[in-house]
Order: structure tokens, then C-alpha cells, then sequence
């Protein structure tokens, strides 16, 4: 139970409490500056109970405690994550020479954090599109996109399996960058924290990162969504009808999506369903979010 | 009598008392001296007051650092004759007097007249080229060191001062106490503890055998009064009042002074992650106190057995020791590697740093020479180390020495890229923690690495996207 409110109290986590916060601040002031809703319709649709006890949210949360038990079997998979990275930083030596000559520390902390942040951003991307794109594997992915109704907490409305691509995928990530990184500057590597975290990964999330997965439709410029992935944009992603489909896969660059096609703009006040096609609430039963139906 | 320290200084009776009450009170109180046990040989009828002798291994530790001396000099017949000589006016060349650290003797008739020869390893050295015995490796290396200048070979990058004095701190010393005195010597029908080690010795079998074994490891008898920074400085000679543990104003190599392994020991020990050296003193220690006890009759076999345990703790400690050595030397030679890489690129001149690249690689390989000559069979440790470092430095040019040819010379073919030898290096250290357990671990290259995986690698999550 520590281990699930942890995910409200580390700076890691996209749900830490002063993300959610911060996600909420934001929403107010695009729900009543920019759509100029009324603000007890506002207050009223965050608490709204319909969406909270929707049996999607309650999906969600089945997913979530369940989850947390199983991340903990994948401990051994993250011990070998030292072993690939002795074996990257030894492979190194076979292509370049290791220089010796020592660059600031900042700039090295700059490089690092920097490369930590596109490589892990690319990865995801990556991994999101071939999720979507085959068909094994869209069947673990499908679980995520049955919920019809969008809360932060569907963050890990995550298939088991799923969970475990992700757990190798960052393992892959962080070994390759630490591996090639100490390789070239040893002892100078590390990274720019705020709050224990990388920088990049707290200002991503306290720009509202939690309201991708929410029923706020917060967009930007469209010049800008080409670069950075909107909420709107990824509830683009989530959308049910079939010209969204495949659609922004970032997480939070859009750069890749640009380059890859599959980065559509977000629609000024755009209202949207979530969901599948053609799926019943059956969906949301934890055997077939699990087993499939 | 060594123990003088009690007397020399006044120290309150109460204290003498108390101590003598404590540790009689318990028949198994360690001693804190390796020296003076008592005459415990039934009709011995002599004149010695200790039966504690082990000066021929101490005038051993002073044949081997002054050979070290005269490798780089280049006389191949003063080489010889510290090797295998007999002449008991040798001077002792190192350790020599050094301000006010005094050494009491200065040749070696003085401790006990000895040679090297006799007691090197005749077993096989795999890990250097040519099939050859202990001493016929020492012999090639004396004369390839005669035949350069100051005992370096520049172009095979060898450092014959480093090679010898290494591969004979193992083949000798550790070889003999190891392997003969804490092995074979332990039995039953091998020099009894009821009859003399030899006739008219005022010592029996057992206690001139764990006493020679003490010797070879070259700890000052007063090391568990002390700290390993304090042997660490002894063997430096930079601190007479840590050495001198009898006031006589000088330090006496035959029990006073820090040589060979148990300095390599304390060098790793000052750093407070190990505590090699007093693990080994100590086991010596409480196997002379069990050997004390029986007061002249048989070890039982239940005795024998405590007295093998207490061997098994030296020798394990002691193997860690040349290990962390090998480990320490790999990290020395990549950092070099790194370093003459960076010149070549540049265009300078790598001399200086090939010769400490050299003397660097001439350490460790005369340690890892030294970790093989146990007697036992390490299987495919021994296989994989020899590979790993292979028989010389990585030369210009990407050539190894791969063996000797039919006069003698050494036979150079193409080896590893530059940045795979250096793997290599790395790959010794990993399998001195893998195989031996390491802990010191000086010159760790990818300690950093492992923090760095601790504190900034991936962690589960089920985030999705
Ligand atoms: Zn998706």
C-alpha cells in the first residue's frame, strides 16, 4: 500500500500530488480564460462523478492496483540493466578512442541530461507506434485505449505485459546513454535534477502532462503542436472515430510524429469520444482488459 | 628477549598485572606478539630461551628487494648471485638506513645465510611464454634484464624490475608458506610437534613449520599492536616509531620490519574496506597459540584440524591480497592506455608515458604470475586471466609478444585493437571480483558506472502513453 501512494509522493511519478495540482491550476485558467466556461461548471467537472465512477475509471483502478504488485516481479529484469551497461561502455572502446581530456562539468551534465531526455522520448515514441502498428502487440496496447472515459489515473490503465515493455525499453535506454555517456566523459556524468528528477521530466509534467488524460481539450498553436504533443492532441490519439487512428503517438515531443506523418493538429474547441469501435462495457471487466474478449 | 616495550616505557604495574591476569584467565586470548613463545620441546637441553625462528624467511624478503635494486643496474652475475649465491657478506641493498630509520643489519649473513634459488616454484608458469619452471623464468628474466638498459625493454614494453621482484614475491615467499608449510607440513607424520624440527633445535616440527610460513608472509612480528597504516609506513621507512618495537633505536629485519606481501596487504587495508593483513597476523597468531598449548606433545588430529583453519584463513586472505593487487595494475594500465592515446592523436612523444605503461603492466603481470603459483589448479581462472593479459603490453602497432622463439627472443604477432586491450583490462578486474572476491578494488574503472546505473537507471513503471 506504501508503494501505491508513492506514486502520489515521488516527483517521478506523473501522478506526484504537485503535478496534479499544477494539471489543475492549468485547467481552470483554459476552462475559464480561454473557453470562458462558467466556473461551477468547471469545479462541478472535475469532481464529476459520472467520470470518477465511470466503469472505465473503475477499470482503470483495477488495472492500477493490480499492476502494482505485478511491477515488483520485474526486479530481476532491472539487475541485468548493470550487466548491458558494462557491456555498452565496454563495446565503446572497440569504436572510438576514450579521450581524457576533461570538458566542464555542466556542460557534460548538460549533454547527458539532454541526450537521457531525447533518447528516452524517441524510444517511447517508437515503442507507442509499434504498438499501434502490430498486431500482437496491440493487443496488450488495446486495454489502454478501452477507456471511454479519460482521468489522470488512466496513466496506468496499463496491461501487464505492456509494463514490461516498458520496463526493458527504459532499461535499453538508460544503459545506452550511461554506457556511451561515462564512456566519453567517467566521472562527470549526471544529471539535472529538480526535486530527484530529471529536469526535463518535471517541467514536462508540471506544464499539465496529467491532462492528456482528462476530458480538458487544452490545445495549442498549431505551429507549436508540431513540435510539442498537446493534451488535445494525444486525446486526438484516444479518439474513436477512424481518422484519428494512429495519430500522435509522443509523448512529449511532437517532432517525431512530424517526421514520421502521423502528427495531426488538434481542432479548435474539439469534442470527442473515447474509446474503441464497436466495444461494449464488457470491455472494461479485468479479464478481458486482461485476457481480451 | 623482543617483548622490551613493557619495560622500556613505565608503564603502571596495575596495568602489566591486569594484563598478564586477562590473558592467562583464558586459554584461547590471543597473543599480540609473534615472538617468544616458550621452549615447549621435551629434553631439550640447549641454550635458547624462544623457540620462535624464522630469520632465513626474513633474510629471503632482504634477497628479494635488493635483487629488485640490481635488476636495473644490469649485472648479470651480482643478479645471480642474491638468486642462487652463497656468500653470507652480500650487502643487504634494500632496506638500506634512510635518515633516521635505521636498519640493524646490513648483510645478509647478519639474518641467516639463504638464497632464492632453492625455494622458487619448479612447478610450470603458464601465464608466461616458453613452458618453463619457476627459477628458468627467473633466469630468462635476468638475462633479457642484462641485456637492456636499467633492466627496461622499451620495445616489448617490459620492465624486468617489476617483472622479478613480482613474479618471485609470488614463486618464492607465498609459493613456500602456502603451498609446502601451511599445506603438506600440516600433517600428522610431517615434522610432529613431539620431536625436534631437525636435531638440536630448540623448536618442534609444527612450530618451526607455522613459524617459517609467518615468516614468509613478511609481517613485523608487533603487527597486531599496531595499524595498517602503521605497516603501510614501516615498510615505507618513514616511520621508526611504529617500526621500532624494542627502543634499540633501530629497525631489525628480522622481526621488526614490514616486507613483500604483508606490505601489499596493509596498502589496501589503510583504505578501511579490508582488513587483510590483521585477518592474516591474527590467524598466525592463534595458530601459534594452539601449537604453544599442546606444550610439546602430538597435535591430535581435532588439533591439526583447528591448526588447518586457521592455515585456510591465511591463505585466502593472503590470495585476496595478490588479487586486489591484479585488479589495482589493470586499472593502472587502461588509465595509461588512456593517456598514450590521447598523445598518439595528438602527435607527441609517448615515452614517458610507455615506460610507466611498462612498469604498470610489469606489476601486474608479475602479481598475476605470482596468483598462479599456489600449487593448486585454477581451471579456467588461470585460462582466462593469461588470455586477458597476455604476454606483453599491447605494442605499437597492435602486436603482442605470443611467445619465444628457439634463441630465446621473443616472438611478436598482431593482437587486439588498442580499445579491446583495454577491454581486456577491464575484464581482468571483473574476474578478480567474480573469482576472488575483491573489496578494496583500487583503480576501479567502472565503480563509477555501477553508482551511476545505482542512482540514474531505469526504474519499473506501467506509464503508458
Ligand atoms: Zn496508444
Amino acid at each position: 500500500m506504501t508503494d501505491f501512494f508513492a506514486n502520489f509522493l515521488n516527483p517521478e511519478k506523473r501522478l506526484f500530488i504537485g503535478y496534479l495540482i499544477s494539471a489543475a491550476f492549468i485547467a481552470l485558467i483554459w476552462l475559464r480564460i480561454a473557453q470562458k466556461k462558467p466556473l461551477t461548471e468547471i469545479v462541478s467537472g472535475f469532481f464529476s462523478t459520472n467520470v470518477w465512477f465511470s466503469k472505465s475509471a473503475l477499470a482503470d483502478y483495477k488495472l492500477m492496483v493490480l499492476n502494482q504488485f505485478f511491477i515488483k516481479l520485474l526486479a530481476p529484469i532491472l539487475i541485468g540493466q548493470l550487466a548491458l551497461t558494462i557491456f555498452i561502455f565496454e563495446n565503446m572502446h572497440l569504436l572510438f578512442s576514450r579521450p581524457s581530456a576533461s570538458i566542464p562539468v555542466w556542460m557534460v551534465m548538460l549533454i547527458f541530461t539532454l541526450v537521457l531526455f531525447i533518447l528516452d522520448d524517441f524510444s517511447r515514441y517508437l515503442l507507442h507506434r509499434l504498438m499501434h502498428r502490430i498486431p500482437l502487440l496491440w493487443r496488450f496496447h488495446k486495454a489502454h485505449h478501452s477507456a471511454t472515459n479519460l482521468t489522470p489515473l488512466t496513466v496506468l490503465r496499463t496491461h501487464p505485459i505492456e509494463a514490461v515493455l516498458f520496463s526493458l525499453r527504459a532499461i535499453i535506454v538508460h544503459s545506452l546513454c550511461l554506457g556511451v555517456c561515462f564512456f566519453f566523459f567517467a566521472e562527470s556524468v549526471s544529471l539535472i535534477e529538480i526535486f530527484g528528477s530529471s529536469m526535463f521530466v518535471v517541467i514536462f509534467h508540471s506544464l499539465g502532462s496529467n491532462l492528456r488524460h482528462s476530458h480538458v481539450n487544452l490545445s495549442y498553436w498549431s505551429w507549436l503542436e508540431k513540435i510539442l504533443v498537446s493534451p488535445a492532441q494525444h486525446q486526438l490519439h484516444h479518439s474513436i472515430n477512424p481518422k484519428h487512428y494512429d495519430c500522435n503517438f509522443g509523448a512529449v515531443l511532437a517532432i517525431w510524429d512530424s517526421i514520421g506523418g502521423s502528427c495531426i493538429v488538434s481542432e479548435k474547441n474539439q469534442d470527442i469520444k473515447f474509446g474503441l469501435k464497436d466495444q461494449s462495457d464488457n470491455a472494461h471487466k479485468l479479464k478481458n482488459l486482461i485476457i481480451g474478449s | 628477549m623482543f617483548n622490551k616495550r613493557l619495560t622500556a616505557k613505565a608503564v603502571p604495574l596495575t596495568v602489566v598485572l591486569g594484563s598478564a591476569i586477562l590473558i592467562s584467565s583464558s586459554a584461547f586470548a590471543r597473543s599480540n606478539l609473534y615472538a617468544d613463545f616458550p621452549i615447549t620441546l621435551k629434553d631439550y637441553s640447549g641454550s635458547a630461551t624462544t623457540s620462535v625462528s624464522y630469520k632465513g624467511q626474513m633474510a629471503r624478503h632482504a634477497l628479494e628487494s635488493s635483487l629488485k635494486k640490481l635488476i636495473s643496474k644490469g649485472d648479470m652475475s651480482a643478479m645471480q648471485s642474491y638468486y642462487s649465491g652463497d656468500d653470507a657478506n652480500r650487502a643487504i641493498i634494500a632496506p638500506a638506513t634512510k635518515g633516521d630509520f635505521v636498519i640493524k643489519q646490513s648483510t645478509i649473513g647478519e639474518l641467516s645465510n639463504k638464497n632464492l634459488s632453492g625455494k622458487t616454484y619448479k612447478g610450470l608458469i603458464p601465464g608466461w611464454p616458453g613452458n618453463m619452471t619457476g627459477p628458468e623464468v627467473a633466469a630468462f628474466m635476468f638475462e633479457k634484464a642484462a641485456n637492456v638498459d636499467g633492466g627496461y625493454d622499451a620495445a616489448h614494453a617490459m620492465d624486468y624490475t617489476q617483472l622479478v621482484s613480482k613474479f618471485l614475491m609470488g614463486a618464492v615467499t607465498y609459493n613456500q608458506a602456502v603451498d609446502n608449510y601451511l599445506d603438506e607440513k600440516l600433517e600428522a607424520d610431517n615434522k610432529p610437534n613431539n620431536k625436534p624440527y631437525k636435531d638440536g633445535a630448540a623448536y618442534t616440527g609444527k612450530e618451526h613449520v607455522w613459524d617459517e610460513a609467518f615468516g614468509y608472509f613478511g609481517a613485523p612480528a608487533h603487527t597486531l599492536t599496531i595499524s595498517a597504516q602503521d605497516v603501510y609506513n614501516i615498510a615505507k621507512q618513514k616511520d621508526i616509531a611504529a617500526a621500532d618495537y624494542n627502543y634499540d633505536g633501530k629497525v631489525d629485519l628480522s622481526n621488526e620490519m614490514a616486507f613483500g606481501h604483508a606490505y601489499y596487504a596493509s596498502s589496501y587495508d589503510k583504505g578501511g574496506k579490508t582488513t587483510y593483513l590483521h585477518d592474516i597476523v591474527g590467524a598466525y597468531m592463534d595458530g601459534r597459540d594452539l601449537i604453544t598449548s599442546v606444550n610439546g606433545r602430538a597435535l591430535s588430529d581435532s588439533e591439526r584440524d583447528e591448526l588447518k583453519g586457521y592455515a585456510q584463513t591465511i591463505k585466502t586472505n593472503w590470495e585476496k591480497v595478490i588479487a586486489e593487487s591484479v585488479f589495482k595494475y589493470a586499472g593502472s594500465t587502461y588509465k595509461d592506455m588512456m593517456k598514450i592515446e590521447a598523445i598518439i592523436e595528438s602527435g607527441g612523444d609517448v615515452s614517458k608515458e610507455w615506460r610507466t605503461y611498462s612498469k604498470h603492466w610489469g606489476e601486474l603481470k608479475g602479481f598475476a604470475l605470482a596468483l598462479q603459483v599456489a600449487g593448486k589448479d585454477m581451471g579456467e581462472t588461470s585460462v582466462k586471466l593469461n588470455r586477458l593479459i597476455g604476454f606483453s603490453p599491447l605494442l605499437l602497432g597492435n602486436t603482442q609478444v605470443t611467445g619465444i622463439d628457439s634463441n630465446g627472443e621473443y616472438v611478436q604477432s598482431d593482437a587486439e585493437t588498442w580499445g579491446g586491450y583495454m577491454v581486456h583490462m577491464l575484464k581482468v578486474q571483473n574476474l578478480m571480483v567474480d573469482e576472488f572476491g575483491v573489496v578494496a578494488r583500487s583503480n576501479d574503472m567502472t565503480a563509477g558506472l555501477s553508482e551511476l546505473v545505482q542512482s540514474l537507471g531505469a526504474k519499473s513503471s506501467a506509464e503508458n502513453d
